[in-house]
């Protein structure tokens, strides 16, 4: 690993974004900058600034008045970026699916990276995303940097 | 010994603000030790500006890359002034040039968020400027404007001066109870907000070098005629102030933007004003 990709894996910035989500999730996601999850550890501060943010932290199913926020969010995150969506709601939709307000999982806006089971997911199962998610961003920032011939 | 001087003062200037970034890294590992959590690596903000350069830029206006280009300028000027021993307060001017060069870099974006965090920092201006001037004053009063003619004695002189410095260095450092520009709970990022990728780290390195030449108007109050000791003892100076701003960061919570102006202009110009007046009484006792 050259020390550019150690720099980019150690410090990936968190926004973390309810799109209608029941509040299970996000007290899951603020868990984890708590001292007893402690993401701070490997880097991940919470910018809620989609143009310093590297990780998207999605939760809920995506209803039809976020559904131009979160693209406009995503859109705004500059590359390389990472979506994750937590929980159950944000993965497929679950109990949502089919409503006529809501669009189903993340995936039906935007382009999602890792999914994050669970109803509320487990702050555990968000750090293995989180893990999961970087070895992922490590494989996308080199086919950019491919793609750029830099 | 002229072109060793030189390169010394060449090393100075780039490794102060590498030393303020160190120190940024030992400030989050403290106040996470204080939390009771791990916290990250003490490198972690050498970490950050790297990731940050490697992202793709995405540029809002030229104008606001401009701005932050020249705050860096600015800043790294008022640095190189004053390692360099010239006068005070011409890098004291330079240095608050690289402030307004912030501003507007802020006013510069069409987002209100940025202008609110612009209009923040100008008040956050208005609340240390003055203090920080009269610190430059009172420092020049006593001894010497320039730098290379300080000698010793500052600390037993000015200790009221030296504590006027703490509010103006928690300020600068963006931290409770005066992290009014940046207020994390409601607009987090302030006049920062429009700038993503290298030009926030242009920013954040020209924020290390303003601090390097605050810090370093700290270590002048230390001086002892042993290079060795002089060097361990301005280390540790700044080493103590910047553990009593993590100390204020971690009980405080944050205050509106007025008390930070009123505290700034009646404790922090009274501070300053006591001693330079106790000084002048026993200046007349001893005549």
């Amino acid at each position: 690993m050259t020390l550019e990709e150690k720099m980019r894996m150690r410090s990936p910035w968190i926004m973390h974004f309810d799109t209608g989500s029941c509040n299970g999730c996000d007290l899951e996601v603020w868990a984890l900058l708590t001292p007893r999850y402690d993401v701070e550890r490997f880097g991940a501060v919470n910018r809620a600034n989609p143009k310093q943010a590297d990780v998207l932290l999605v939760t809920g199913p995506v209803t039809k008045r976020c559904e131009d926020r979160l693209r406009n969010l995503y859109e705004q995150t500059p590359e390389p970026k990472l979506v994750i969506a937590c929980g159950d709601c944000a993965s497929t939709g679950a109990p949502f699916h089919n409503c006529y307000n809501v669009n189903g999982g993340v995936d039906k806006v935007i382009p999602v990276d890792v999914y994050v089971p669970g109803c509320a997911c487990r702050p555990e199962a968000l750090i293995d995303a989180l893990v999961l998610g970087l070895s992922m961003w490590r494989e996308k920032v080199q086919k950019m940097v491919g793609e750029e011939g830099r | 010994m002229e072109v060793i001087t030189y390169i010394l003062q060449l090393l100075i200037i780039i490794l102060a603000p590498l030393a303020v970034g160190l120190g940024a890294g030992i400030d989050r590992k403290i106040t996470a030790r204080m939390q009771n959590r791990l916290g990250p690596p003490v490198v972690q903000p050498f970490y950050d500006i790297g990731k940050l350069l490697a992202k793709r830029p995405m540029l809002l206006s030229r104008l606001q890359v401009v701005f932050a280009g020249a705050a860096l300028l600015f800043h790294a000027a008022a640095l190189a002034l004053f390692v360099a021993g010239g006068d005070l307060i011409v890098a004291f001017f330079v240095s608050g040039t690289g402030s307004i060069c912030l501003v507007m870099g802020a006013f510069s974006a069409r987002s209100p968020y940025s202008y609110i965090g612009g209009q923040r920092e100008l008040l956050a201006i208005l609340a240390y400027e003055p203090v920080l001037f009269l610190v430059v004053l009172a420092i020049g009063l006593e001894t010497s404007f320039l730098v290379s003619g300080i000698g010793g004695g500052l600390l037993i002189a000015l200790p009221l001066v030296l504590l006027a410095l703490i509010p103006v260095l928690v300020i600068l450092l963006e931290k409770s109870p005066f992290d009014v520009p940046t207020a994390h709970q409601e607009i987090m990022s302030g006049p920062y907000v429009e700038y993503s990728g290298p030009y926030l780290a242009i920013m954040e390195v020209a924020r290390w070098f303003q601090l390097a030449f605050v810090f370093g108007l700290v270590t002048l109050f230390f001086w002892s005629a042993d290079p060795v000791v002089s060097a361990g003892g301005k280390l540790a100076l700044a080493f103590a102030v910047l553990f009593v701003t993590i100390i204020i960061d971690n009980i405080t919570a944050r205050l509106t933007r007025g008390r930070m102006v009123r505290f700034m202009l009646t404790v922090g110009v009274g501070l300053v004003a006591i001693n330079l007046l106790v000084l002048f009484v026993i200046g007349q006792g001893a005549i």
